[in-house]
């Protein structure tokens, strides 16, 4: 036999729950109202329409160790840094889906993409002494690629896995952007020794054709 | 009298200008033997090992939380003592007591003052199958160095590339030994630290696990499954160990060199050879006084 006493305060404490859960959607609700009286939605600039365009994806393997280039139909903005930094986003969002032959962990991975014209003189004007011997004598536009550290703490270590890696991103630079001859790769703003433990970040790649494997279509 | 001494003079000043002339060449030799891939001096029986990562750097985390560092050591531990009992000399850049392991610029810095035959980079990982062989992405020299130029400065980043095409030759030994003993094993180039820094025939080896068929893959933190690989990688290096891509490119059939190479590399040997004939032949007897 329950006492009295328990089933009233039973009773009492079910009635606050109850009473505590409206007070809090109501306050959601208000939340939500506020926010969304304050929000501007005048059109003060016209949207962008930017058509879709094929590009080229170097695709590794890890079954065979191959990269083969396929194609595919997507919208890139139109400055040149920025189609870079989508394409190579995309890229790598490709390796984070169920099924990718080289699985990569989703979640962002390239922060940035700068072109620089190649070579590097000082701010005198003449070649100094102000940047690595490297850059002051290769010719051409280089990329820099700034990786999220997140995403090469978490890349799978390994030569294989992270070689692969290295020749997709060159292979897609290389079908992409032609004008683009070198690539060097940052990590969060800072130069690092390996992607994760064994390729080199340390060099300056040159942009050339790593595809082993004949081309896809259209997907 | 005084005429005997005159041409006792002439010829000494002869000797002593040949000497001087013969100890020039031989050092210009020395320099072209000492500054030229083609001119290495390799010792046989000398393999170095790297066991890559080491200390706070563990590298790829295999099975039950196995660190990359651990089964590096182990496999370079078992290579180290089938390589000895081959009669081999064995130098490591990392043991089982370094807790502040070198940096990968001076693994190769000790490498390159061994004039080793080989020098094996050991890695494992957790993914992809067999045993994975990689060689240095760099591409061997368009031009062969002008021998007779003396000193030729190499760019510690491309310290490899004389050495490419001995560490291809190396890789398909031991992509050979590993196929007769029944281990799948994969050739291929790669981006990694110390190759390109390695003034020897270098091969980075990556031990991935072995794929059955109609069975679970064996990883690579099997005993069995190392050793398997150990046993073959010694029987690769015995034969590496005569193999005519180790001789003096002199003697070599296929040294893959120019015939100015080789007649630079000719004229450095017979030079020496004269020096050392110089050096070697015994100090005339002293004329004996006959009865005047």
């Amino acid at each position: 036999m329950i006492p009295r006493y328990q089933r009233v305060l039973f009773w009492i404490l079910s009635g606050a729950i109850l009473l505590m859960a409206l007070v809090l959607l109501r306050g959601c609700e208000q939340t939500r109202e506020k926010l969304t009286r304050h929000r501007d939605e005048t059109p003060l600039s016209a949207p962008v329409v930017t058509p879709s365009e094929t590009v080229q994806l170097a695709l590794a393997s890890d079954t065979d160790g191959s990269i083969t280039l396929v194609e595919r139909e997507i919208a890139l903005p139109s400055e040149k840094s920025a189609r870079a930094h989508a394409l190579l986003a995309r890229l790598i969002a490709e390796y984070s889906y169920k099924n990718s032959a080289h699985p990569i962990e989703s979640g962002p991975a390239v922060d940035d993409v700068f072109l620089i014209d190649l070579p590097l003189h000082s701010h005198s004007g003449a070649v100094g002494s102000d940047f690595s011997g490297e850059l002051q004598v290769l010719t051409g536009q280089m990329a820099v690629v700034n990786l999220h550290e997140a995403f090469t703490d978490h890349h799978t270590s390994g030569i294989e896995s992270e070689t692969l890696t290295i020749k997709s991103i060159i292979g897609t630079l290389y079908a992409n952007f032609p004008e683009i001859q070198h690539v060097r790769f940052l990590v969060d703003g800072r130069s690092r020794e390996t992607l994760n433990g064994h390729a080199d970040l340390l060099r300056t790649y040159a942009v050339v054709n790593t595809t082993n494997k004949p081309a896809q279509g259209v997907r | 009298m005084r005429k005997h001494a005159a041409v006792l003079l002439v010829t000494l000043a002869s000797a002593s200008t040949a000497a001087i002339t013969v100890r020039a060449q031989t050092q210009a030799a020395a320099s072209i033997k000492a500054n030229a891939p083609a001119g290495w001096p390799i010792n046989h029986t000398l393999v170095v090992l790297d066991p890559a990562h080491g200390g706070t750097e563990g590298g790829a985390v295999l099975g039950d939380h196995v660190a990359e560092k651990d089964i590096t050591l182990a496999v370079a531990s078992k290579l180290r003592a089938a390589l000895s009992t081959n009669g081999f000399n064995v130098v490591s850049t990392r043991d089982a007591g370094g807790s502040d392991p070198l940096s990968t610029d001076q693994r190769a810095e000790i490498a390159n003052r061994t004039h080793a035959a080989a020098c094996i980079v050991l890695h494992a990982t957790a993914t992809g199958s067999g045993v994975h062989l990689y060689t240095s992405d760099l591409q061997a020299p368009n031009q062969d160095p002008d021998l007779t130029a003396g000193f030729v400065p190499i760019p510690w980043d491309a310290a490899q590339s004389g050495f490419v095409r001995q560490s291809a030759d190396l890789a398909v030994s031991l992509s050979t030994a590993l196929g007769k003993a029944h281990l799948p094993a994969t050739l291929g180039q790669a981006p990694i630290r110390p190759l390109n820094n390695l003034m020897c025939p270098a091969v980075a080896i990556e031990l991935s696990p072995l794929a059955a068929p109609g069975a679970a893959a064996t990883p690579a933190t099997d005993g069995n499954y190392q050793q398997q690989v150990v046993n073959a990688l010694t029987v690769a290096l015995r034969a590496w160990r005569d193999s005519p891509a180790l001789l003096p490119v002199a003697d070599a059939s296929t040294g893959g060199q120019t015939s100015a190479q080789s007649k630079a590399i000719a004229a450095a040997e017979a030079t020496g050879r004269a020096a050392a004939k110089v050096r070697t032949s015994p100090t005339p007897p002293p004329a004996q006084k006959g009865p005047q």
